[in-house]
């Protein structure tokens, strides 16, 4: 049974239960009424309408249980470098869980702030950037399943979009535009410094990054998660195609913005970068936002290199997953916070004269397990 | 310093003196040359004590003089320009360190108070540059040929010199 | 793009300090630069003709709050130098312990903001866990734990507490171990060296000429210490060797910087051994003579020195305070063109900014 038919269920199950009262109400009133109350009821009886409300309900679940994810990652980042820097992470608040509750205090703290839009910024950008950088991150999620049975479907035998992964990496894509859009129209030189320097790294890092997906779509024959992770049931991605493995881990560090590829937020020279005029609330959405971003990364990586779902039958396939997806967040921020920043241009150089070059070889390597039929 | 050597001549006349390999008195050979090239600007020259040396010399021949020191006795780098004023004059304090021997030299400048101006020296080293702009923010003293002679550390819209004894806060 | 003049500061976080700096930039590289300070000038130097000569002690603690017992030291060492007073032996080594435990946390300081603004906050952390070992002996020694206010003119405030040597000699072990750590952890680090190797050249001819003092100077190749070359205190008694690097770029500072802990701790380790027994200090007369007095120190910011005038009072008639960094900065834009923004930081992080002292 899948999420769509378990979210169906619950609704119709609801339906039922409002429409017993609305039809008794119907029969009591005088003809006209009556007639309009059957007339409503049938309607939200029928089965496009709960299917409708069906799939609301799964993107609900999708975006809740996302969101629950993107607060457990902030609070692992900062236990994690807590360790690494020997001193406590998050500590009292929620003193029993282990400081958890301090997610939720700063964004209380965030979203109590007074919310100031310069005079001078152009009104347009400044205030649709944001939506757009939230809007095609969160769009990303529609495409991530957790397992066969788990994820936004539309109907009972539904194995997700035939092309999701390549939407994935189409939403994923948007935010340079985004951030540029944002950096211009805060009329500070600072943040265009920060937007352009942002718009050069990611565009510069998509290329190699899609280089390596092309190789496994390559080897799985196919462009949905459903696809790409079933074709790993014998072996997984990530050992015939290691290079690949780690050049789109990389790329997805630099995509993320994380440290060593951070330059564009560094605080030490642009004070936050693209994001400086940005107050309150708004900032608090763009950090979950790159935190989600970390997230679907992690859940790409997973689907693409690390084999899904697939494992031992001890455990729901979701939980594999998601284990799968926190390992590879926690490499990364080990990564992080041993690494220091690197110079734009250095960066640059790294995307096109080093990982290039890999991932292109990354993909002969696939092209000649392709045509060797091991695939 | 000055007896010692008649005293060698007297004995030894009509000799010449051998050069000696070992600069003995690294000091004195900095007062010779001072002395042999500026002999009337200079006065009052003493070794404080061992490394030290202080001469007086006349404002006209700074310049002159600075640039011999940097070129031929290897006086590489300022230390500091101090600026102190007196009831009738200012008196201002070059501590000049040549690294190759070892030396710090105090070369002391005096102008009037009607006159305030002295020659600049960031020409020859340009470390003297901000602190003259300082000297001159802070005390008042003009300094001629500074490429850029601006307050540094008041505001640039500052009218008094607040070291001077009679800027009573 | 059009060239545009950037301003860094004052308010800005990678600043140590209070202070401005203009960069013209056409792109991402720099074509010119202007520092710009003063915003934190309290007229220390005024203030001091107000002061008697002991009142001015904690005054010059405030002057670089970074290593503060570099400065009062110095300011005694001028004040003896006009009074013609002779310290102790057991003061001096007890001021030469003390001084290079003090260039060590400095140094220690560095590194951590240096490290933070190149992104690994690691580096921050840790350095700032390991000068708690120093601040804590100083605090033990003097009371405070950063502007001291310890030495007098004559000698010390008091003499040094009874487990001083302990504690020092663990510091120094502890320190010399520490110190390896962080060879591996900055070296081994490719990032790191490709912001530093060939960022900031500085060459020999200019940096003499420009008055760059201290470690960046011989991070430039000029061999000059002035504990070794013309040494004050009992630094004729020790054994050390000043730290060189010839290559004039940001890591060669960083070396310098770090044997210059090395050395330190050297220094520690011999000064307290040989620290005879006696009086920490000599009561000075209370009005200086007519005359003048030069202190010259190895601040570990570069070369510090004081003049002071005196006029037969308790107070002194002028206090000309020489700060390296203010003249280091005035050197920056050399530094700095030609190199891209993001250079700025490992740069200016590199000179030890403390505008503390630049400004007075």
């Amino acid at each position: 049974m899948n999420l769509f038919e378990f979210c169906f269920g619950i609704i119709h199950w609801l339906v039922d239960l409002v429409n017993h009262l609305w039809y008794w109400l119907g029969d009591h009133l005088p003809w006209v009424f009556g007639d309009f109350f059957d007339w409503a009821g049938d309607l939200a009886r029928s089965h496009g309408n709960i299917a409708f409300f069906a799939i609301m309900a799964e993107v609900v679940i999708m975006v809740v249980i996302a969101l629950v994810n993107v607060l457990n990652f902030i609070w692992i980042d900062r236990k994690w470098m807590g360790r690494m820097f020997d001193f406590y992470g998050p500590y009292y608040v929620g003193y029993r869980i282990g400081g958890w509750l301090q997610n939720l205090a700063d964004g209380i703290k965030l979203f109590v702030k007074e919310i100031i839009t310069p005079t001078k910024v152009d009104k347009i950008g400044f205030l649709l950037g944001p939506v757009i950088f939230v809007a095609s991150s969160v769009l990303a999620l529609a495409t991530i399943q957790f397992s066969p049975r788990f994820g936004v479907f539309t109907n009972g035998i539904d194995t997700g979009v035939s092309a999701s992964l390549l939407i994935a990496f189409a939403f994923f894509a948007i935010a340079p535009f985004a951030i540029l859009v944002m950096g211009w129209s805060s009329n500070n030189k600072y943040t265009l410094i920060g937007g352009l320097r942002s718009a050069a790294q990611m565009m510069s890092y998509e290329i190699p990054m899609l280089l390596c997906v092309a190789s496994v779509f390559l080897l799985a024959g196919d462009f949905s998660f459903m696809g790409v992770v079933s074709a790993q049931h014998d072996v997984w991605f990530a050992i015939p195609l290691v290079i690949g493995f780690f050049v789109f881990l990389t790329c997805m560090v630099a995509e993320v913005e994380i440290q060593p590829f951070d330059l564009p937020e560094a605080e030490a020279e642009l004070v936050e970068g693209w994001t400086t005029e940005y107050p309150g609330f708004r900032f608090g959405l763009f950090m979950m936002t790159s935190y989600m971003r970390g997230y679907i990364g992690g859940a790409l990586v997973t689907a693409l290199f690390l084999g899904g779902w697939q494992g031992p039958a001890l455990i729901p396939d979701e939980f594999w997953f998601l284990i799968k997806a926190y390992l590879v967040f926690l490499v990364i921020e080990w990564m992080r916070w041993s690494n220091m920043r690197v110079r734009v241009d250095q960066l640059l150089n790294i995307g096109w004269k080093r990982l290039m070059p890999l991932a292109v070889l990354n993909l002969l390597i696939a092209v000649a397990l392709k045509t060797m039929g091991w695939f | 310093m000055a007896g010692e050597e008649k005293g060698v001549a007297k004995r030894d006349e009509g000799l010449e003196r051998a050069p000696s390999l070992i600069d003995e008195n690294p000091e004195e050979r900095v007062i010779r040359a001072l002395i042999d090239d500026f002999p009337s600007a200079i006065a009052d020259f003493k070794k404080l004590k061992k490394g030290v040396v202080r001469a007086m010399i006349e404002r006209r021949e700074l310049y002159k003089a600075c640039k011999m020191l940097r070129d031929k006795l290897g006086f590489e780098h300022i230390s500091m320009i101090s600026a102190v004023e007196y009831d009738a004059k200012f008196e201002i304090v070059y501590h000049i360190t040549s690294y190759q021997h070892q030396l710090l030299l105090e070369l002391i400048t005096s102008t009037p108070k009607d006159d305030l101006s002295v020659d600049s020296v960031s020409s020859i080293w340009g470390g003297a540059n901000w602190q003259e702009r300082e000297a001159y923010d802070l005390m008042g003293v003009k300094f001629n040929n500074h490429p850029k002679l601006e307050r540094i550390l008041l505001p640039k819209d500052y009218l008094y010199h607040p070291l001077r004894k009679d800027f009573k806060g | 793009m059009a060239e545009m003049w950037i301003n860094m500061g004052p308010q800005h976080p990678m600043t140590h300090g209070l202070w401005n700096l203009r960069i013209k930039v056409d792109g991402e590289t720099i074509v010119d630069a202007e520092p710009e300070v003063g915003y934190l000038h309290r007229g220390i130097e005024k203030l001091c003709e107000d002061r008697t000569y002991t009142q001015i002690i904690p005054i010059a603690d405030r002057l670089c709050y970074g290593a503060s017992l570099a400065w009062s030291h110095l300011y005694c060492m001028t004040v003896e130098d006009l009074m013609g007073i002779e310290v102790p032996e057991r003061a001096e080594y007890i001021r030469v312990a003390a001084l290079e435990m003090q260039r060590i946390a400095s140094h220690l300081m560095w590194l951590a903001a240096y490290a933070a603004d190149l992104g690994a906050m690691i580096g921050f952390i840790y350095s700032m866990r390991d000068r708690e070992v120093f601040i804590d002996i100083l605090q033990a020694l003097s009371g405070s734990r950063i502007t001291y206010n310890f030495p007098r003119i004559g000698g010390v405030a008091h003499d040094v507490y009874p487990t001083f040597e302990r504690d020092t000699l663990r510091a120094c072990g502890y320190m010399e171990k520490k110190l390896k750590e962080y060879e591996d952890l900055y070296e081994g680090s490719k990032v790191f060296m490709m912001r530093n190797e060939g960022v900031g050249v500085l060459k020999k001819q200019d940096a003499m000429n420009l008055g760059v003092t201290g470690p960046s100077l011989r991070a430039s190749g000029v061999k000059y210490d002035i504990r070794k070359d013309m040494p004050y205190s009992v630094y004729p008694e020790i054994d050390f060797e000043p730290a060189t690097h010839p290559d004039c770029d940001c890591y060669s500072r960083f070396k310098v910087r770090m044997d210059e802990m090395y050395q330190s701790c050297r220094i520690i380790r011999q000064a307290v051994a040989k620290m005879p027994k006696g009086k920490w200090r000599v009561l000075a007369p209370r009005n200086g003579p007519v005359g003048t007095g030069i202190g010259r120190v190895e601040d570990p910011r570069g070369e510090g020195m004081m003049y002071v005038v005196g006029n037969g009072t308790d107070r002194p008639y002028r206090l000309k305070i020489r700060s390296p960094i203010f003249v280091s900065v005035s050197a920056a834009p050399k530094m700095l063109i030609g190199y891209k923004v993001a250079d700025v930081v490992a740069i200016m992080g590199g000179l030890d900014m403390c505008i503390g002292e630049t400004d007075r």
